[in-house]
């Protein structure tokens, strides 16, 4: 990559101490986001996706958390930083979208006042100009009659309508990265629509990075450049949307893309993951999907490594000639 | 599928009573507004819509779970809005629910295979030995191990519950079965475990499903036929197959078109057709087609003229005056 990452993670691991031993939510994450790209996290719940990004904001307070690893933002490592050190970042270089547009938004003040609040926090602005400016987002992002509805208060406006207002406030100081935690979960189809429309049409005038954690592997193939797929806190496979999509090269990703009930076509039946997803608490010390696997080998007691050829890489133990050999049984 | 109706619903209407904003003036919210359909025996019938469109409501109506305002409701040949409690109750062994939410729907308090066994005691299935039998089958059935019926639903996973709910549902062998949203609580792995057993139990039992859901993935793959609902009213209905590739309705044609795709093929991709706004308060309707604030087709007549339901050929019903691949 030419230029220099604006995020690198490598080797996250954050594990919470709990009367049943070591819970290892995330095991050893890394990756790199680049300048203007969006990486899309996807997983199923627990896989430890929101985790890992609360761990890095420093936003996880449990007294019996353990955080190892490193997260550089743009050159700087972040993890281990004080509260008045993060606090220019979170909000200011960071900007964050939330599931729960509700819970973002505290519900005893108008709107307006919130987004003030954070421009004031993060900038030299005065009060006028910081209302201005609040008008303008709230314009930028879709919601008419901003004068007016600035004032308003969060239980005013409809569900897609309040999480315009949290990308307001996430893009209010221009950030460098954004970190969108399922930002459309709660969100009806028509209005995910709407607002994966303006994530887009935003970065491309912000010029930032995001981050989108998400379940919905098509949310990920319309935004993502690169996807991390995510399995018991680990990384299963990583690489460009495309590829991973069209070539997926993990079990684990093969099997979550066929699960997917598509609208293109009806088949008889829907390829399925045995079992359930591995708890937490007892992840095997070899490969973490091994028990749910239909391929697996002795040497899954053994944990594979991310590997791979040019930035496509996946943990898995198959040698390339038996993913074809089964992937070609399975398309037959 | 045979082309026995099992279930004829017609005009059905269901409002509640809300209070406006306005101090205390009542003020009527129309959740089902005139929603006529037929169930046929043995088929899947998929409704879909976005939340607050009235597909919970109308399901709920439609076993008589909750009143309707006005209109019929034919189950069995027997017209059941009518009916009181008590003469509904024989009937209601015959529809059953499966809920949306696993965790909500299972009483935490009791083990699982009393869960499962109260239909069978409240309707008097047999002896106690008897019920304990059907218990272990209908465990067996949909994919538990009979050990477990001594536990608790928190020792359960979601898709796990989801099975227990099943199970309760299936335990008087009933002829319809309403699942409202049964999967949108599971992870994309399960939910392809729990629809999968759904299918294999409506070819094992004959049932038929009137199954809800707001993801157009999941209904498409479910239902033999599909009704979408927009405000509380069917603005489409058809076989699945045909209303997925050829929509009718401008309002199918969005939905659809907006489904986040995986692009994982060369097909070019879809063209989206992005809604503005957002849909109107039920207890303050659009004049003319519910719809017209945020078609892009709507013209004056839209404005004032509300489109019924029609059949436009067999099989396949629009309301719309503007209806694309109609031809």
């Amino acid at each position: 990559m030419p230029e220099s990452p604006v995020l690198k993670v490598s080797d996250l691991k954050v594990t919470f101490a709990t009367r049943q031993g070591p819970l290892r939510a995330v095991d050893g994450l890394s990756f790199e986001v680049a300048p203007k790209e969006v990486v899309g996290i996807v997983g199923e719940s627990g896989s430890g996706k929101s985790v890992s990004m609360y761990s890095m904001l420093g936003l996880v307070r449990d007294a019996n958390v353990t955080i190892t690893g490193s997260v550089e933002f743009q050159g700087r490592e972040i993890l281990g930083l004080s509260d008045k050190e993060m606090q220019p970042i979170r909000g200011g270089e960071i900007g964050m979208i939330f599931q729960d547009p509700m819970t973002a938004l505290t519900p005893v003040y108008t709107v307006g006042w919130q987004i003030v609040e954070q421009l004031r926090t993060h900038t030299t602005m005065t009060k006028a100009q910081a209302r201005e400016r609040a008008i303008e987002l709230l314009s930028e992002v879709g919601i008419p009659d901003p004068r007016k509805r600035i004032d308003h208060y969060p239980h005013e406006f409809s569900g897609g309508m309040r999480q315009r207002v949290v990308i307001a406030m996430a893009l209010s100081c221009n950030p460098k990265l954004l970190i969108a935690d399922e930002p459309t979960t709660a969100l009806d189809v028509t209005t995910q629509a709407q607002i994966l429309d303006l994530m887009v049409k935003l970065q491309d005038s912000y010029n930032s990075s995001i981050v989108i954690i998400t379940h919905d592997m098509g949310v990920i193939a319309e935004m993502a450049h690169r996807v991390v797929v995510m399995y018991a806190g680990r990384p299963a496979e990583v690489g460009p949307e495309i590829d991973v999509v069209r070539n997926p090269r993990h079990p684990y990703t093969w099997g979550l893309l066929g699960a997917v009930p598509r609208i293109e076509s009806r088949n008889d039946r829907l390829a399925t993951i045995p079992g359930n997803a591995v708890s937490p608490l007892d992840i095997p010390e070899g490969c973490a999907f091994a028990d749910r696997c239909e391929y697996r080998m002795d040497i899954c007691t053994k944990r594979p490594q991310l590997k791979g050829a040019n930035d496509h890489l996946d943990a898995c133990w198959l040698s390339d000639e038996q993913r074809v050999a089964i992937r070609t049984k399975a398309s037959s | 599928m045979s082309n026995e109706i099992l279930l004829k619903a017609t005009d059905v209407v269901k409002t509640f009573s809300t209070r406006s904003k306005k101090f205390g003036r009542p003020h009527l919210a129309t959740a089902v507004n005139g929603v006529s359909l037929e169930i046929r025996r043995g088929e899947t019938l998929g409704i879909v819509g976005e939340s607050g469109c009235g597909k919970s409501t109308l399901a709920r109506c439609l076993v008589q779970l909750l009143p309707t305002t006005s209109g019929s409701v034919v189950f069995e040949g027997v017209e059941i809005s009518k009916l009181s409690r008590r003469a509904l109750r024989p009937l209601r062994r015959k529809m059953q629910l499966v809920f949306q939410d696993p965790y909500a729907s299972l009483n935490p308090r009791r083990t699982v295979g009393d869960i499962v066994a109260e239909p069978l005691r409240i309707n008097k299935f047999g002896t106690e030995v008897v019920i304990q039998e059907r218990v272990r089958e209908l465990f067996r059935t949909v994919g538990l191990d009979v050990n477990s019926l001594t536990r608790y639903p928190h020792e359960f996973s979601g898709g796990q519950r989801q099975r227990i709910g099943i199970a309760r549902a299936l335990a008087l062998n009933p002829s319809l079965v309403v699942a409202d949203e049964p999967v949108s609580a599971l992870d994309v792995s399960v939910q392809a475990q729990v629809l999968n057993l759904m299918a294999d139990l409506q070819d094992k039992f004959n049932l038929t499903y009137l199954f809800i859901a707001h993801d157009l993935g999941v209904v498409r793959h479910v239902s033999d036929r599909v009704g979408v609902m927009y405000l509380g009213e069917i603005v489409e209905l058809g076989d699945a197959d045909e209303l997925y590739d050829r929509p009718m309705h401008p309002y199918t044609e969005a939905l659809l078109s907006v489904v986040p795709e995986l692009n994982d093929t060369d097909a070019p991709r879809r063209e989206r057709i992005i809604l503005k706004g957002d849909v109107p308060d039920p207890a303050d309707r659009p004049s003319g087609c519910s719809f017209h604030p945020r078609c892009p087709v709507a013209t004056d007549k839209c404005k004032e003229v509300k489109p019924a339901l029609v059949e436009i050929r067999p099989g396949r019903s629009v309301a719309c005056h503007y209806p694309k691949n109609a031809g």
